[in-house]
């Protein structure tokens, strides 16, 4: 029989603790730094009887309805037992002791302490005291001789003596231990022992070997080890029969030793590896209790069954051996792999016992919180795999068939020591408790909440729906047993698993059917049981113990089966997605091995993830799986790693959130339910000292913000960093959504490409002035096209010429690259001709003078040459078109959309974005919140640079190039229809007033006209009435070709005026124009009006609704 | 100012409900309210609280002070000292009132809170009036009365204020040196 190792249970509280059998061995006492005696009749003794002895307890012994404890207030002390009734103290210390000891017939008793004193006391006499003197530092441990002629003490000063009692001399003393300063600095307690009866050794654990002492002579007689034990022993003990000797090691290890034939007969390891601090043999034998300094109590059954099979043990020991070597080292992994996952079931059933008493117990039981401590291992106990148990007992049959031989030798452990394979996790619904708890949650996610109420009265399923508007809460009963459930918003499903009679049952009830029949039923075939269950949109899906998929319609019609590579962990569903985790493989140490399917069930059936490795935190194991309120798919860990899938590089999964970084509390969690990507929310509910919630009180939801886990978070760097990377993390699903052909918010993605943008330049702006140009170009590179315009103004402002010159290089490949593909030769040289345009005139938003100089010279050049005229002209143009794609489309935008999509407009909404545009030159980094407003996602890009000439109601453009332009737009905003196109071409010349109205005085004041412009203004008229049915664009060619007929002294004087009207009052170039367009009469009107309100920017908003329908027409052309 | 003008006062005051409808920010003259999502808890003034509650479109979430053992501590505490302690609220009355007739269903031990803020009331109250009795007795010219209500304050203000003025203009009318003994007042 080999020996089986009970699972350990919580007993004390964190710290030392010591562990004995009462005389007859029939409870289990121990004690522990809480100060309690605990008496337990076995090891599931849940309510153990306690006494309370002191405030810490750090030894204690037990004789004859004595109980002698060493406690903290220095005094060793006696109570009776099994009463707990103070009967007197036996001494004291200076200090605490460390060990108190009682000699075999109870009548004496040693205790060490810290005083590095040894004292022997009368039990029944307290006056008769013998001190010990002669250690160097704190007793650790002492051990009386059965014959009671000596006693031996270990002590930090690092030797182990053996003292003659009678006269308190120090017989024989061996430097065998490290020494130190204090006992918790220690590296072993040093637990010695005498074999019982004979007193003829003395065993002494020294690292890793027990070392055995022969009596008198005191030399070493022999040595016993084992290739198991790796770290240093710490405590001895002998068995009752004197024939074994037991060590425990402070990483947990625990042998056994035949003293005669010094072999080593049983290997153990501690579950948790804690370090082993109390070591007791039944006084039958048989059975050896221990606990570790985390205050669990373990026990160890059939230990050295020697009565009457002594040598039949012995010999199939032997047996064993043989063929241990026979079947060298593979065999002993085979067997501890089947051995591990055997005892798993009494394993898991005896947790769950254990969880449910922490869940019953109210918090703030001593006891709860080692349990809490407890439970990391223990959910991953329960959520053991079963299928892994079948699949063991078949290789068990295998192995029966085969080699006969290989039971016989678990007669002995065999011991492998590499990578433990873990127990594969169970299959779980994400978002529910566990099942076997009488009030739980069967799913929680963000449509509602499934309860399911299991106790003697009721059996019942309790559906609420959070927004009540889907559907009522409805109330189910549950004859069934159904243990899995899930929620949409079209139907909720549930399935059960098989029992004798019944096979397992998928069962739906789909009340957003319009028919009356809402509920249906599908039984599985035999022997398979529904493992998982998951709702999509339209269709629900189970995964089963046959390792298969089965997707049903939500009406109940049955459709695609396919195969599961492993035993499932989970799925969830979304929109057409289906996501399935589930074992690819055995995994070790602690680890999950799982892999995920990513499934499209629409129109379009692919599979994206096709079982990809799930990468999972060390150590831990899968908690929740779902998709985010946007469809990507998500998971959570057991040590609270959030990890969402990121489309945006190649489907790897990116870790958004830590939630342990939120808890208090060591044994705190957050269950999620659920995760929306706009707003950045992480839905989930906190537990104080649990990973789940209780159904009653009602939990609260919480929201927890992402943090990606980016280097130097707390530098302004590196924080910008994250939140760039965040949003673009975050945003990936509207990319995907575009993809698929799914709706998707227009809005969102401006404002997060704006956000983007934003980010980008502050950083820009950081690394400027940190004189990082190289990082600046870096940045450079990931910006919009608008943003890099921003960035080499900021640059040549900064005095970066280098960078800007850089920049400026930059931004023409880019617009190569973007252009090439779309445009023929003659339009990329426009193009980059208009982009030069930019740069140089753009200088005008933050230095009036250089523009002034710069539109000097080009006036000067103007008249010195007529054909410059043009390129002026088209330069001037651009430089207008930038500064209404900067400043002009936020503002109006801004007012057409909020009006247009809310139908009725609010008069106190109070928009942050509604910034007073004046105050736009103040800074550059200001504008870029309305810059990129308007600001094109990538691949829209081109289509906004066509789109240009729209707007700009006079550049020289063939009518053909504008109905071109038309079509780029056409099908994006639905409301940008052909028509506001033909309105725009009708209004052209209407529009420019508007646009230029728009914008407030202080743009206007910076925008000098040239004095083509004026002239054009001025003659307008003139040229309309001499051919009436000109195009805009001919009015403008027209002018051009009469421009240059004009003597260079007129225009000139053209120029002059330009420049004059530039400098002075912009209201009286205004008065210029009225009379020369009386068309715009009206218009002139409302810009004055959109003047004077230019200071108070809201009350601009009601303009008269043509003017509105003409905005709203321009604003979706500009986006 | 009477109790029902302290009362809606006291209705701007948040509290935090739990909707089970969907809506989205709503722009009202006192500030933007919501999102409002299913299942998510939100921030509103009690007013919208008590209307959506009295609709049964929420689920409220009692203040953290709403609670049994810690008002229960708070109300020792208020019997022991002399003085007024802080109120965990400065509408603790109104919104306790309030929440309690529309939302006891979501406040555990709703009937206990009742009683522990009245026994809280009462003593405050009775503090007040043992001070303001000793105010006038000692003729005092002023008195400090800190982490007072402002309800608390309504109930006695008026009153007070108006005694005082009644006593001074009856004071300032005894003539000197006439049988003042005689007179009763």
């Amino acid at each position: 029989m080999p020996s089986t190792q009970k699972p350990m249970r919580y007993g004390h509280t964190e710290g030392h603790t010591d562990v004995c059998f009462d005389d007859i061995g029939s409870c289990i006492v121990t004690c522990g730094s809480d100060g309690d005696v605990r008496i337990w009749e076995n090891l599931d003794d849940d309510d153990p009887k306690s006494i309370n002895v002191g405030e810490k307890a750090y030894s204690f012994a037990l004789k004859n309805g004595r109980l002698v404890t060493a406690v903290s207030n220095n005094t060793v002390q006696i109570h009776t037992f099994p009463e707990g009734a103070p009967d007197g103290i036996l001494t004291r210390f200076t200090t605490n002791a460390n060990h108190v000891v009682f000699n075999r017939d109870g009548t004496k008793i040693a205790a060490g302490s810290s005083d590095f004193m040894v004292k022997v006391v009368e039990v029944t006499d307290s006056s008769q005291q013998k001190t010990f003197r002669g250690h160097d530092a704190p007793v650790l441990s002492l051990s009386f001789d059965p014959q009671d002629a000596f006693l031996t003490s270990a002590s930090c000063d690092g030797s182990v003596r053996v003292w003659k009692i009678s006269d308190q001399t120090c017989v024989t003393s061996w430097p065998l231990l490290q020494k130190c300063n204090d006992v918790i600095n220690a590296k072993s307690i040093c637990r010695l022992a005498w074999q019982p009866k004979s007193g003829k050794l003395l065993a002494v654990p020294v690292e890793k070997v027990v070392k055995l002492y022969r009596r008198e002579t005191w030399d070493n007689q022999f040595d016993l080890s084992d290739n198991f034990i790796t770290q240093t022993l710490s405590i001895v003990t002998w068995s009752p029969c004197g024939q074994y000797v037991a060590a425990g090691s402070v990483d947990g290890s625990i042998a056994v030793w035949n003293v005669d034939a010094q072999e080593c007969v049983e290997r153990m390891k501690h579950e948790k590896g804690y370090t082993i601090c109390g070591l007791a043999w039944h006084p039958k034998g048989g059975q050896i209790a221990y606990t570790d300094t985390e205050g669990n109590l373990g026990l160890l059954e059939n230990v050295c069954n020697r009565d009457g099979k002594k040598s039949s043990g012995k010999v199939s020991s032997a047996v064993t051996k043989d063929y241990n070597d026979l079947f060298d080292e593979d065999d002993d992994f085979l067997n501890t792999d089947l051995i591990e996952p055997r005892s798993s079931p009494r394993v898991v059933s005896n947790e769950e016992d254990d969880d449910d008493d922490d869940l019953m117990l109210a918090s703030g039981h001593p006891r709860h919180r080692g349990a809490i401590i407890e439970d990391d291992e223990n959910s991953l106990d329960t959520a053991l795999m079963k299928v892994n148990s079948n699949l063991e007992k078949d290789d068990d049959n295998d192995q029966d068939g085969s080699i006969p031989v290989l039971p016989v030798s678990t007669t002995q452990r065999p011991f492998y020591d590499g990578p433990m394979p873990t127990p594969q996790q169970k299959p779980f619904q994400s978002g529910s408790t566990p099942s076997h708890l009488t009030h739980r949650f069967m799913v929680w996610n963000s449509i509602g909440i499934i309860r399911c109420y299991n106790d003697e009265q009721d059996n019942a399923i309790d559906v609420e729906f959070h927004d009540t508007s889907i559907h009522h809460a409805t109330h189910l009963p549950n004859s069934l047993n159904h243990t899995m459930a899930d929620l949409s918003s079209e139907a909720i499903l549930l399935a059960c698993e098989s029992t004798e009679e019944l096979a397992s049952k998928l069962h739906c009830v789909h009340f957003s059917s319009w028919d009356s029949n809402k509920e249906w039923t599908v039984d599985m075939p035999k022997d398979e049981d529904i493992e998982a269950i998951c709702l999509g949109q339209g269709w629900a899906a189970c995964a089963t113990s046959a390792m298969l998929t089965r997707v049903f319609t939500i009406g109940g019609v049955q459709k695609e089966i396919f195969s599961l590579p492993g035993p499932v962990v989970s799925m969830a569903g979304h929109g057409e997605q289906l996501v399935v985790i589930y074992h690819r493989g055995t995994g070790f140490d602690g680890d999950q091995c799982l892999g995920v399917q990513l499934i499209e069930l629409g129109k379009k059936k692919r599979q994206v993830l096709h079982g990809n490795p799930l990468p999972l935190t060390r150590k831990s194991y899968l908690m929740w799986v779902g998709f985010s309120a946007e469809g990507t798919p998500c998971y959570v860990d057991s040590e609270g790693i959030v990890k969402m899938l990121n489309r945006g590089l190649g489907n790897t999964w990116i870790p958004v959130c830590d939630t342990r970084e939120y808890c208090k509390g060591k044994s705190d969690h957050y269950w999620v339910i659920g995760i929306h990507e706009n707003p950045q929310q992480l839905r989930c509910i906190p537990c104080k000292g649990a990973r789940f919630p209780p159904t009653l009180p009602r939990p609260a939801v919480a929201i927890l913000s992402f943090k990606l886990p980016y280097c130097q978070i707390t530098t302004e760097k590196g924080q910008m960093e994250e939140q760039f990377w965040r949003s673009v993390v975050f945003h990936n699903h509207l990319d995907y959504l575009s993809k698929n052909g799914y709706e998707y918010d227009e809005n969102a993605k401006n404002e997060a490409a704006k956000e983007q943008q934003e980010l980008l330049m502050k950083l820009f702006a950081l690394s400027c002035k940190l004189e990082r140009e190289f990082r600046c170009v870096e940045l450079a590179d990931l910006m919009t096209q608008n943003a890099v315009n921003l960035a080499i103004k900021y640059a040549s402002r900064s005095r970066k010429l280098i960078l800007a010159q850089r920049l400026s290089e930059m931004a023409v490949e880019k617009a190569t690259e973007m252009a090439a593909p779309e445009e023929d030769e003659e339009e990329e040289e426009d193009f980059r001709n208009h982009l030069n345009a930019g740069y140089s005139n753009s200088t005008t938003e933050w230095s009036q003078p250089r523009v002034r100089n710069l539109l000097h010279e080009q006036d000067m050049e103007d008249s010195k040459e007529a054909d410059a005229v043009e390129e002026v002209e088209e330069i001037a143009h651009n430089t207008l078109q930038i500064f209404m794609c900067c400043f002009f489309p936020f503002s109006v935008t801004k007012a057409v959309i909020t009006s247009s999509s809310q139908g009725r407009v609010n008069p106190f909404k109070v928009s942050a974005n509604q910034k007073d545009p004046t105050a736009h030159s103040a800074n550059i980094l200001d504008n870029m919140s309305k810059f990129s407003k308007n600001t094109p996602t990538p691949n829209s890009r081109a289509v906004n640079k066509q789109k240009s000439p729209v707007i700009k109601p006079l550049m020289p453009k063939p009518k053909s190039k504008q109905a071109l332009a038309a079509t780029f737009f056409q099908p994006r905003p639905p409301r940008a229809g052909d028509k506001a196109v033909e309105e725009k071409e009708e209004k052209a010349e209407n529009i420019l007033p508007e646009i230029q109205a728009a914008p407030t005085e202080n743009t206007e004041n910076k925008r000098p006209k040239t004095g083509f412009q004026m002239w054009l203004e001025e003659n307008r008229e003139s040229i309309l009435a001499d051919n009436p049915d000109l195009e805009e664009a001919d009015i403008i060619k027209e002018g051009m070709s009469r421009f240059r007929v004009l003597s260079s002294d007129e225009r000139m004087i053209w120029t002059e005026k330009a420049k004059g009207g530039a400098a002075g009052n912009s209201a009286e170039a205004k008065k210029r124009k009225r009379p020369a367009d009386a068309k715009n009469e009206g218009k002139e009107k409302l810009e004055e009006k959109s003047k004077e309100d230019s200071s108070l920017p809201k009350k601009r908003k009601p303009l008269d609704p043509s003017t509105n329908v003409r905005l709203s027409a321009f604003a979706f052309k500009q986006s | 100012m009477d109790p029902a003008e302290a009362e809606f006062l006291a209705e701007k005051e948040l509290v935090t409900v739990i909707p089970n409808f969907s809506l989205d920010r709503i722009y009202l003259i006192g500030g933007d309210l919501g999102p409002f999502n299913p299942g998510l808890p939100v921030e509103v003034p009690l007013w919208l609280a008590v209307n959506l509650k009295q609709r049964q479109k929420c689920r409220l979430i009692p203040p953290e002070w709403m609670d049994a053992e810690k008002l229960e501590e708070i109300r020792d505490q208020e019997r022991k000292e002399d003085t007024f302690t802080p109120m965990p609220s400065p509408y603790y009355m109104e919104l306790t009132k309030l929440l309690l007739n529309y939302a006891s269903d979501s406040i555990p031990k709703a009937d206990e809170i009742r009683t522990l803020v009245k026994d809280t009331w009462d003593t405050r109250i009775a503090k007040l009036r043992l001070s303001a009795d000793s105010f006038v007795r000692q003729q005092e010219a002023h008195a400090k009365l800190d982490n007072l209500t402002l309800m608390e304050i309504n109930t006695t203000g008026t009153f007070l204020t108006q005694a005082l003025d009644h006593m001074y203009k009856l004071r300032t009318n005894l003539q000197p040196g006439e049988s003042a003994q005689s007179q009763d007042f």
